[in-house]
C-alpha cells in the first residue's frame, strides 16, 4: 500500500453524495467551509477547544477542526444546513429563537449540532445532561443560560 | 425562564410617541432565522475569484531589532502571490494618528514592526498565496535576523525608562496627569480613620470574542476604493486612522459586515493589519484575505487595560462613610497606545462609583510594555475602576468591622439625589442602589446565610458571600479627550439612521451601527413598528452595516453600551420625521390637515373617519410615481428621512477636568457565593444572583441576555482569564487550551432580577447597556475576602484569583491594608 | 492551524500498518487525531506520513476477561469505555473516561491515543500505572506485553516505538480504585491528578508532576496494609518533597507538589470506600 499526497474522496454530507479531491493536509472543517462552501460550521480557535466547528460524523458529535478531509472518505457527515429543509426550522431551531440562545450566533451551529446529538440520544435530557452535551462548545455572548434552557424546550 | 411575547398590532400611536407597544416586549428576533441555519455572512464566509490568503509573519521576540528581512525563498514557492514588509510599509503609508499628547504623539505606529519588534506576534512580514496551507508554508520561509533587546513586562519597570520602546518618544509613559477634585486633605481632617491598601491589582484579560478578526480587501484601480469585507465594529474611527495612513480619502475606504462573531471591544483596533491587506490589494492587484488565528487574536490583537494601584488611602468615618480616596493609578498599555490614552479619562465617568464620596485624587500613569497593545474591551477602563472602588468599600468595611450591607447602603448615591452630580461634573440620570442591592439579596437567599455558612463549615469547606455594586456608563461625551489632549477636535457624539417607506409599502431602516449580536435589526423595528403603526414584521432592517450604503457619521459603531440611546434615538428620530411626511401626504389625498391623520394598522388614516384610510402601498407609490396629484407644497417630501441623534453634551472644563462624559448610568449589584477547600484553594461558586437596572428596557430578553453574558465573562476573568506572560515576554496563555474560559459546566446557578430606572435624558427612557462593568470580578473578589476571613483575612489584591492564588491566600496571609489615625 | 504537506495511507490490517509504520521513517499512527491533529496544526511535530487506524476493527472493543480484569483495544474510544458494559466490570474506567474535556474529544479520543502520546496532563497513564495495566505492542518483530512501569518512558515517548502499534491494554483484576484530580475548570486540563488502586497492597501514581506518572513508592510502603484515614494522611505526609513538577501559569511547583499530597489522600480513600 502506498502512502499518498491527496486523495479523490467520496464523502456524504448532508445527505448528498460528493466526490472531491482533497489534499492529505486539508482539515475536514475547511473542506466543508472553502471547498463545499458549506460556511454554517465555524472556526473560532486553533487548539480544537471551541466548538465551533462541530458536527455530526458518522452519526457522533466530532469536531471538524480536528479531522482531516481525507479521512472522511466514506463518511457521512452531517452540519447544520442539514437540519432544516425549505427554511422550515427544526423544533430545536425555533427554541434557540424564542428563548434567545443566540446572541452573535457563531457559536450556533456547533451548538445546534450538540443538542441535535444529544436529544437523539436523551430525548428528556437532565440540566447537567444538557450542560455535558454542550461542555465541548464555547459560547462568549450568552453564558449558556438561555442555551440550556432553549435544549430543555426542545425536549420531549 | 424566558418568554416570548409577540404583542398584537397597536390601534393607534401619537405623534411623536413610543407606547409600550412592541417596545417593552420580547419580540423574536430578526437575526435568529439565518443564524441558526448556518445562513449568517460572516468575514470568513465571503469569497473573492482569484483571492490570495495572507499569513502574517510574525515576531518570536518581545522586544528587538530587525537586522534584516529576506523574502526571496518564499516568493519562490509555487502559489506565492506577493509579500509586504515593514520597509515598504514605511514608505507607502504615514503612521497612524497618536490620540496623545507628547511624549505619547511621537510615538511612531504602522501597519506592519518598522525596524524593530516591541511584542511577541507583531507583525513583520505578510505573505499572499493562493490556498490559507501555502500562505503558511511560505510564511515559514520568510528570514528575519533579529537583535533581541532587553524586555519590560511589567508597568513598574517600564516607568523607569531605563529601557526605552520608542525612542521617538523618549520616555515610556504615554501618558500621566493629576485629577484633584473636591478638598482630600479635608477628608482627612474630618476623618475618624484612614484606611491605607498598599497595591491592588487589576489583571489583564479580554472577552476574547469567539469569531477573529479578519478581513477581505478588493482594490479598485479605476476609482482607488477599497472595499473590505471584515468585522471592525467601529468603521468611523477605523476610516480615521486608516485613510491619513494610506494617503487617501474617508470616502476610498468602504467597510462592509454583515454579520459578526463577537466583538466586545476587541475588533476596534484592526487598523493595522487592515492597512497592511489593503497595501497588499493594491499591489497585488487581486483580493486578499485575512483570518487571524486565535493564538494571534490572544497574542497580537487587543487585550484589556492591565492597572496597578498603589497608595490607596481612604479617609472613613467610623460609621464607615467614606470620604474621600487618594491612589496613584499606574496603566500598561502594551507594545503601542493605539486606542489610549482614552483609558486614562473614561475611568473618570464613574470616579466615585456607585458611592456618594466627594473628595476623589488620582495620579494617573500609562506606560507602554512589551506585551500586546491593549484595546477597549468590555467594561473599558469603567471596570478597572469601579474595581478599585468595590475593593476598597469592602476592604473598609472589614476593617472597621462593619456589615457589608450597611456599609453599603450608607455610601451608595440615593435615589432621592438622582440626577446626581459627581465630584468631576458627570451626572448619573437615574437609579436606586439600594433597592437593586435589595433584590440581589433576596434572590441570592441573604437571611439564610449564617445557617448556609454553618452548613459548609460542617462540610469542611469555608463559605464566602461577596457583593460587587457596578455602573455601565453609556453614550460617550467624546469631548473627555480633550481633558487628555487640548489639542484634539472631538467632543459630543452621533448616530444616524434612515427610515424610508417605498413605492411597494415597504418601510426599510439602515443603521450607522455595526451589531455583533444585540438585536439591533429587532429592537430598532420595534421602536419604528410603535410609530409607525405596523408590526415589527413589516419593518425590514438591513442586516449589518455597508459605510458605502448606511448613512453614518464620525462615531457611528457598535460599542461603549450606547445603542439604545443613540442607535435608537436616530431610528425614532428618523421615523418621527417619515411618520410626518407620510401625514403630510394622506393629509394632502384626503382632503385634511396632518392634525386630523393616524397612523395605525400600517395605514394612514381619519381619525374622525378610520375607514377613510390609505395603506402605506399608496402612500409610497404617490410619492415615488405619482407626485402630480400632490400640491405644490407638499412636493419636497421624500419619504426618506435621515435623522442624526445627537447627545445634549457641552464641552468639559480642561482646567478643572470637570464636566459630564457620559449620558447614561445603567447599574447592576450582583451577589455571590462561594465554597471553598482550604486544603487545597479550589473554589467553586455555588450561587449566583445578577440585578440589572438600565432603564426602560425595549426587548427584556435581549437585555438579560446581555445580563447573563457579561456575568460569564466576569466570573472567567476573575477565576481563570488571564494574559501572563514570562519574563522574555512570551504570553503563557495564548489559546483557549490554556486560557480557559467558561464553558457550560463552568457556570453556577444564575438568577436575575432588574428595575427599570428611566432615564430622564433619553428619547426612549432607555440607557445603553451590555458591558456589565465587571461585576462579576467584584462580587467573586469581596465573596474571596469574605471567606478566607477565619484564615488570617488575607487581603485579596487582584481581580484575578485561579487556585493556586486562593491556596497562597491561605499559605500566608499577608494584609496589605491597615486602618491609620488621620 | 494549517498543516504542513504529509502523506497518508489507510491500511486494512494491522498488519499493513505496521508495514507502513515501519517502511518510512516519519510515520505516525493516527488514531483519534484529539493530540496528533493538535500538534501538526501547530507546527510542533510534523510527521512525513499518517498511518490512518480507522479501519482497524480488531483493535476496538473491551473484553470482561472475569473478577474484574479486563482487555481494551486501543482503538476503543473513551466514549464508548464510558458506555461499555464490559468496561462497567472496571468502573473506575469509564468514569475518569467521562470526565475527559468533552464529548466530540470522547467520540473520537482512544484510549490507545491517550497513552501513546503520553502528555503529563493525561488521565489515563496515571491510571493504568496504578491499575498496573500490561500494554501490548505489536511491531515488525513481533508482539511483546510491557508492564506499566516500563510502558510510560519521557513527554510523547512510549515503549511502542517507530514502526510498532500498540494493540491492546490489560487490567488485572481488582476493584478498588480510586481517582482524585484538580483541573482547569470542569472536564477541564489537569493541573495534578492521583489514581490509587488497592490491590494487596497500594499503587498510588501522580500525573501532571514529571514526564511519566510517578508512583509514590515511599507512600506505599509506609501505608503497608493500613488503609485507615489517620494512617494514609500520615504516609502521604513529605510525598510533595519528592517530587520535582514544573511551574507554569496554572501552578507553582509549590502547589503541585501540595496537590500531590492531599490528592494522593484522596484517591486512595476513594479507593478504599468504593463499592
Amino acid at each position: 500500500m502506498e502512502a499518498q499526497s491527496s486523495r479523490r474522496i467520496t464523502v456524504t454530507v448532508n445527505g448528498e453524495e460528493i466526490e472531491y479531491d482533497v489534499e492529505a493536509r486539508r482539515l475536514l472543517v475547511h473542506f466543508l467551509r472553502d471547498d463545499l462552501d458549506l460556511t454554517g460550521t465555524h472556526v473560532g480557535c486553533d487548539t480544537g477547544n471551541c466548538g465551533a466547528c462541530t458536527v455530526i460524523y458518522n452519526g457522533v458529535l466530532a469536531k471538524s477542526c480536528m479531522l482531516l478531509a481525507i479521512q472522511a472518505d466514506g463518511a457521512s457527515i452531517e452540519t447544520v444546513e442539514g437540519l432544516s429543509s425549505d427554511g422550515e426550522l427544526t423544533a430545536l431551531q425555533q427554541a434557540f429563537s424564542d428563548h434567545h440562545a443566540l446572541q452573535c450566533g457563531y457559536c450556533t451551529p456547533g451548538m445546534l449540532m450538540s443538542a441535535t446529538a444529544l436529544l437523539r440520544v436523551h430525548p428528556s435530557p437532565t440540566d447537567e445532561q444538557i450542560r455535558k452535551a454542550i461542555q465541548g462548545n464555547i459560547c462568549r455572548c450568552t453564558g449558556y443560560v438561555n442555551i440550556v434552557e432553549a435544549i430543555k424546550a426542545a425536549s420531549k | 425562564m424566558t418568554e416570548t411575547e409577540t404583542a398584537s398590532r397597536p390601534l393607534v400611536v401619537a405623534p411623536g410617541e413610543t407606547k409600550p407597544g412592541f417596545a417593552g416586549t420580547s419580540i423574536p428576533r430578526k437575526e435568529d432565522k439565518r443564524l441558526v441555519q448556518g445562513e449568517g455572512v460572516f468575514f470568513d464566509d465571503v469569497k473573492r475569484h482569484g483571492m490570495g490568503y495572507v499569513h502574517f509573519v510574525r515576531s518570536p521576540y518581545a522586544h528587538a531589532k530587525i537586522t534584516s528581512i529576506d523574502v526571496s525563498k518564499a516568493l519562490e514557492l509555487g502559489g506565492v502571490y506577493g509579500t509586504l514588509t515593514g520597509d515598504e510599509v514605511a514608505i507607502l503609508t504615514d503612521p497612524f494618528f497618536e490620540l496623545s499628547v507628547k511624549p505619547g504623539a511621537d510615538i511612531k505606529d504602522y501597519a506592519l514592526a518598522v525596524g524593530r519588534v516591541r511584542h511577541v506576534g507583531e507583525p513583520v512580514a505578510a505573505v499572499v498565496a493562493s490556498s490559507r496551507e501555502l500562505a503558511r508554508d511560505a510564511a515559514e520561509l520568510v528570514e528575519v535576523d533579529y537583535e533581541p533587546l532587553p524586555v519590560l513586562t511589567t508597568g513598574e519597570e517600564a516607568l523607569k525608562n531605563e529601557v526605552i520602546l520608542h525612542d521617538e518618544a523618549g520616555s515610556n509613559v504615554v501618558w500621566q496627569g493629576l485629577f484633584d477634585w473636591g478638598d482630600y486633605e479635608g477628608a482627612v481632617a474630618e476623618a475618624d480613620h484612614v484606611v491605607k491598601i498598599e497595591r491592588l491589582h487589576f489583571d489583564r484579560f479580554s472577552s476574547t470574542p469567539l469569531e477573529c478578526s479578519g478581513v477581505l480587501v478588493e482594490y479598485n484601480r479605476g476609482t482607488g476604493q477599497w472595499t473590505m469585507h471584515g468585522n471592525h465594529q467601529m468603521p468611523g474611527i477605523g476610516a480615521i486612522w486608516m485613510a491619513p495612513a494610506l494617503r487617501t480619502g474617508i470616502d476610498k475606504l468602504r467597510f462592509v459586515s454583515q454579520d459578526i462573531g463577537g466583538a466586545f471591544g476587541n475588533k476596534i483596533c484592526l487598523h493595522p493589519q487592515y492597512v497592511a491587506c489593503c497595501l497588499l490589494a493594491r499591489k497585488l492587484n487581486r483580493p486578499v484575505q485575512w483570518t487571524e488565528w486565535r493564538t494571534d487574536q490572544h497574542t497580537a490583537n487587543a487585550h484589556g487595560n492591565e492597572r496597578t494601584f498603589l497608595d490607596i488611602e481612604v479617609p472613613v468615618k467610623a460609621d464607615g462613610t467614606m470620604l474621600g480616596l487618594s491612589v496613584r493609578a499606574l496603566d500598561d498599555c502594551g507594545a503601542f497606545p493605539r486606542y489610549e490614552p482614552l483609558g486614562c479619562i473614561i475611568w473618570a465617568q464613574v470616579t466615585p462609583g456607585c458611592y456618594r464620596w466627594r473628595n476623589i485624587r488620582v495620579d494617573f500613569t500609562q506606560v507602554c510594555t512589551n506585551k500586546s497593545p491593549v484595546s477597549p474591551n468590555r467594561g473599558y477602563s469603567r471596570m478597572q475602576h469601579l474595581w478599585l472602588t468595590e475593593r476598597v468599600i469592602d476592604l473598609v468595611a472589614q476593617e472597621l468591622e462593619l456589615d457589608p450591607v450597611e456599609v453599603r447602603k450608607r455610601n451608595y448615591v440615593r435615589a432621592d439625589e438622582m440626577p446626581y452630580e459627581t465630584p468631576n461634573g458627570c451626572v448619573y440620570d437615574s437609579g436606586d442602589y439600594a433597592r437593586a442591592l435589595d433584590i440581589a439579596l433576596e434572590l441570592i437567599g441573604y437571611d439564610e446565610l449564617e445557617a448556609r455558612r454553618s452548613d459548609v463549615e460542617s462540610r469542611g469547606k469555608l463559605l464566602g458571600f461577596g457583593i460587587g455594586s457596578t455602573l455601565d456608563s453609556g453614550t460617550n461625551n467624546f469631548g473627555q479627550s480633550t481633558l487628555l489632549n487640548p489639542e484634539l477636535q472631538f467632543s459630543g457624539n452621533n448616530e444616524v439612521a434612515t427610515v424610508k417607506l417605498d413605492i411597494f409599502g415597504e418601510i426599510v431602516v439602515t443603521l450607522g451601527t455595526v451589531p455583533q449580536g444585540q438585536g439591533h435589526e429587532t429592537t430598532a423595528s420595534q421602536v419604528v413598528a410603535d410609530i409607525l403603526g405596523c408590526t415589527p414584521d413589516d419593518v425590514t432592517v438591513r442586516a449589518g452595516h455597508d459605510t458605502y450604503w448606511n448613512s453614518h457619521a464620525g462615531f457611528s459603531g457598535t460599542y461603549a453600551s450606547q445603542f439604545a440611546v443613540t442607535g435608537l434615538g436616530a431610528v425614532k428620530g428618523a421615523t418621527d420625521k417619515l411618520a410626518g411626511e407620510i401625514k403630510r401626504v394622506a393629509a394632502a389625498v384626503l382632503g385634511a390637515t396632518p392634525d386630523d391623520v393616524e397612523l395605525a394598522e400600517g395605514t394612514a388614516r381619519l381619525k374622525a373617519a378610520p375607514e377613510a384610510a390609505i395603506p402605506f402601498m399608496g402612500i409610497g407609490a404617490i410619492v415615488n410615481a405619482n407626485n402630480a396629484i400632490l400640491p405644490e407644497d407638499v412636493r419636497d417630501v421624500t419619504l426618506n428621512c435621515r435623522h442624526v441623534y445627537v447627545p445634549p453634551f457641552q464641552l468639559p472644563d480642561k482646567e478643572r477636568k470637570f464636566g459630564n462624559l457620559t449620558l447614561t448610568y445603567a447599574m447592576q449589584v450582583h451577589t455571590c457565593l462561594i465554597e471553598i477547600d482550604p486544603e487545597t484553594g479550589v473554589y467553586e461558586i455555588v450561587d449566583y444572583a445578577a440585578v440589572d437596572d438600565c432603564g426602560t428596557r425595549i426587548h427584556p430578553q435581549i437585555v438579560e441576555g446581555q445580563v447573563h453574558g457579561a456575568t460569564a465573562q466576569a466570573l472567567g476573568a476573575a477565576t481563570h482569564e488571564i494574559f501572563a506572560y514570562d519574563e522574555e515576554g512570551n504570553l503563557l496563555t495564548p489559546n483557549f487550551y490554556d486560557y480557559h474560559v467558561p464553558h457550560a459546566l463552568d457556570m453556577p446557578p444564575l438568577k436575575t432580577g432588574y428595575l427599570e430606572s428611566t432615564s430622564p435624558f433619553t428619547p426612549l427612557g432607555a440607557k445603553g447597556m451590555g458591558e456589565g462593568g465587571g461585576a462579576g470580578i467584584h462580587a467573586v473578589c469581596a465573596a474571596l475576602q469574605d471567606a478566607l476571613k477565619s484564615r488570617g483575612q488575607p487581603t485579596v489584591w487582584r481581580s484575578c484569583n485561579p487556585f493556586h492564588q486562593v491556596w497562597e491566600y491561605l499559605r500566608d496571609p499577608s494584609r496589605t491594608v491597615e486602618v491609620t489615625k488621620p | 492551524m494549517l498543516l504542513r504537506e504529509v502523506e497518508y495511507a489507510r491500511p486494512k490490517s494491522v498488519e499493513e500498518a505496521i508495514g507502513l509504520l515501519s517502511a518510512h521513517d516519519g510515520a505516525r499512527a493516527l488514531a483519534g487525531g484529539q493530540t496528533l491533529v493538535n500538534v501538526m496544526k501547530a507546527r510542533a511535530a510534523s510527521p512525513d506520513v499518517l498511518v490512518d487506524l480507522q479501519d482497524l476493527d480488531e483493535l476496538r472493543g473491551v473484553r470482561d476477561l472475569g473478577s474484574g480484569s479486563v482487555e481494551i483495544g486501543a482503538m476503543t474510544t473513551c466514549s464508548q469505555l464510558a458506555g461499555d458494559e464490559a468496561a462497567g466490570a472496571r468502573s473506575i474506567l469509564g468514569e475518569v473516561a467521562s470526565t475527559i474535556a468533552d464529548v466530540q474529544v470522547r467520540n473520537r479520543g482512544t484510549i490507545g491515543g491517550n497513552v501513546c502520546s503520553n502528555d503529563p496532563t493525561n488521565h489515563f497513564p496515571p491510571l493504568l500505572v496504578a491499575l498496573d495495566a500490561s500494554f501490548t505492542i505489536v511491531g515488525t518483530g513481533g508482539e511483546r506485553t510491557v508492564p506499566a512501569a516500563e510502558f510510560f518512558l519521557g513527554v510523547y515517548l512510549t515503549a511502542a516505538g517507530p514502526g510498532e502499534l500498540l494493540t491492546k491494554i490489560t487490567i488485572p483484576p481488582g476493584g478498588q480504585d480510586g481517582f482524585a484530580a484538580v483541573t482547569i475548570g470542569r472536564d477541564g486540563t489537569g493541573i495534578v491528578t492521583v489514581a490509587a488502586s488497592l490491590n494487596g497492597g497500594a499503587r498510588v501514581a501522580i500525573g501532571c508532576v514529571d514526564a511519566v506518572p510517578v508512583r509514590a513508592r515511599q507512600m506505599e510502603e509506609k501505608i503497608g496494609s493500613d488503609y485507615s484515614d489517620e494512617s494514609v494522611r500520615a504516609a502521604a505526609h513529605g510525598l510533595g518533597a519528592t517530587l520535582d513538577p514544573p511551574s507554569d501559569v496554572h501552578a507553582s511547583a509549590d502547589y503541585r507538589r501540595h496537590l500531590a499530597e492531599v490528592l494522593a489522600v484522596r484517591a486512595l480513600v476513594a479507593a478504599r470506600e468504593r463499592r
